[in-house]
């Protein structure tokens, strides 16, 4: 094992990454952004929002990383931490749900947009990944089962397609953001399919192969 | 006889910004790690406009309103030209961009047409004066402002339209060179906004040359802008370099990149949603984490003196 996948295995040095974005928060203060000062609260709306959608995009990137790089140790130690990065990308949505509580100011100002897309596809979002951190611990795969548990958890990529919608509906021109934060997410579901089908096809061939009669 | 009528946007004196903005700006600029005297000394060589005394115009100053700090003012803007990042922009607008000397065209159907340096323009303006507007944002945040510089309808009466002229068209900077984000993009640059002839014409709409007194900052559109109080910002177009007096009503900018979300008018109106989010009340710059929203007001607060503009308008279809 490289040392950079050593040090990634150990716990402690996953919760300091997992906090990292936090302390993050102090550093527009301390430089007397004005864009914070302006508006703290959409600051941070943003700021836990881009956090949250990052950590999701490690998360779902480990099943195709394992799939291309199967004997990568880094990937390993990724996917050791799985389970914590899942429950990690719910705190952060979790903030964020509840900074934009602060953000509109009241329960009726917050009701309100319901209805439109953007703020829908949010909400959506945040109560599957709810749904999904709270089955995230042993207890619930063992009353669930396994295969239960598995096609549940299948629905993170019900939530990527919200999360990308809710991220581009967020940018007034272009999409340029989300672009930059999914791309790489894409590429690599991408490989996995076509790693996924080239296997197939070799299966179906070798299947064909086999079905001849020897001569 | 004269009688002053005083009107609902009327207010005491006392709301005046005086020395402490400038005590402010100082500590700001300790903060941030700059020698006061490195940039107070680059943003006076660059502005142009500056050395305009101003007067206030008591007439325009809304009760009870608190101008915005001018620290966040001046950074907090949206500017696409620079940066797409509002906090951004200070810095980008203030590398190298000339504001200084600035010329400033008008054209079209009008009996005078003028291509003219702004300060000269200022002097024959008669000077300039201050009015404290509301700014609202459509992205459904606000300030107040107290800005510096004359009525556009002076200036129409300057260049005297014809009958054909119906609509105002006004064009910012093309300066690829000094405005990153010119180079390439979704926008059709230059920015471009309009107005009626009539929307043009009324007393509030103000072409500002200062904020607080002070030439304005680059990245506030130096060194002359339109004002529009009563319309979401983006009308509101930065450093202008051309305004032509036209018959059709021009498309701009916001409209043709989503016409689905911005209109021509861009009228205020808390009862017209944006697609995304609602209108209904706004943020305040400056007032911190835990504030509020304020309801908007119905054009801002101007309906007064700028809703006859819409008589007989659905203002629901011509947002």
């Amino acid at each position: 094992m490289n040392p950079i996948a050593r040090i990634l295995r150990k716990r402690w040095i996953l919760y300091l990454l997992l906090c990292s974005p936090v302390a993050y928060v102090f550093i527009p203060i301390l430089q007397n952004d004005t864009e914070y000062f302006a508006d703290p609260a959409k600051y941070l709306l943003e700021y836990v929002g881009l956090a949250s959608t990052w950590l999701f995009v490690v998360v779902l990137s480990i099943t195709p990383l394992r799939r291309l790089f199967p004997k990568a140790a880094i990937v390993k130690s990724l996917a050791y931490h799985r389970r914590q990065i899942g429950v990690s990308v719910f705190i952060y949505a979790l903030l964020h749900f509840l900074i934009y509580y602060v953000y509109t100011g009241s329960w009726a100002e917050f009701v309100k947009d319901w209805d439109k897309l953007f703020i829908l596809s949010g909400i959506l979002g945040f109560v599957l990944l709810l749904a999904l951190a709270v089955t995230s611990n042993n207890v619930s795969v063992r009353k669930i089962g396994a295969k239960n548990w598995k096609r549940i958890h299948r629905s993170a990529y019900l939530i990527m397609f919200l999360l990308i919608y809710h991220q581009a509906a967020q940018e007034k021109t272009g999409f340029r953001e989300t672009i930059q934060v999914f791309s790489p997410l894409i590429i690599l579901q991408a490989c996995r399919l076509g790693l996924y089908a080239k296997k197939r096809y070799a299966a179906q061939a070798s299947a064909v192969e086999g079905d001849r009669p020897s001569s | 006889m004269y009688i002053s009528k005083r009107k609902s946007w009327n207010l005491p004196e006392s709301a005046a910004t005086s020395e402490s903005d400038f005590i402010n700006r100082r500590r700001f600029l300790k903060a941030v790690g700059l020698g006061s005297g490195a940039l107070l000394g680059s943003s006076i060589a660059h502005a142009a406009t500056s050395g305009f005394p101003s007067k206030v115009n008591t007439d325009y100053r809304p009760d009870g309103l608190e101008p915005t700090d001018y620290d966040l003012i001046k950074g907090y803007n949206n500017f696409y030209e620079f940066s797409y990042d509002k906090g951004d922009v200070q810095t980008l607008a203030n590398q190298g961009w000339e504001t200084e000397p600035w010329e400033i065209e008008i054209k079209g159907h009008v009996a005078n047409p003028i291509k003219i340096d702004v300060n000269e323009l200022i002097k024959k303006m008669g000077g300039i004066e201050q009015r404290v507007y509301r700014f609202r944002c459509v992205e459904a945040w606000s300030m107040v402002i107290p800005w510096d510089g004359f009525s556009l309808s002076a200036l129409i009466d300057l260049v005297q339209p014809t009958e054909k002229a119906k609509y105002l068209k006004f064009s910012t900077f093309y300066d690829p060179k000094s405005a990153p984000e010119q180079k390439g993009g979704s926008i059709d640059w230059p920015y471009v906004e309009g107005l009626t002839i009539e929307e043009a014409r009324n007393e509030l709409s103000f072409l500002a040359t200062g904020i607080y007194g002070k030439a304005i900052p680059n990245q506030n559109g130096a060194p002359i802008r339109l004002v529009v109080p009563w319309k979401y910002g983006f009308k509101s177009i930065k450093s202008i370099v051309k305004i032509e007096f036209i018959g059709r009503r021009p498309l701009n900018t916001w409209q043709a990149l989503q016409p689905r979300e911005y209109g021509f008018y861009a009228n205020v109106n808390p009862e017209v949603d944006h697609p995304r989010w609602s209108q209904a009340s706004e943020r305040i710059i400056g007032a911190g984490f835990f504030s509020s929203r304020k309801d908007t007001l119905m054009f801002n607060g101007y309906g007064e003196q700028v809703a006859g503009l819409y008589d007989g308008l659905d203002l629901r279809k011509n947002y």
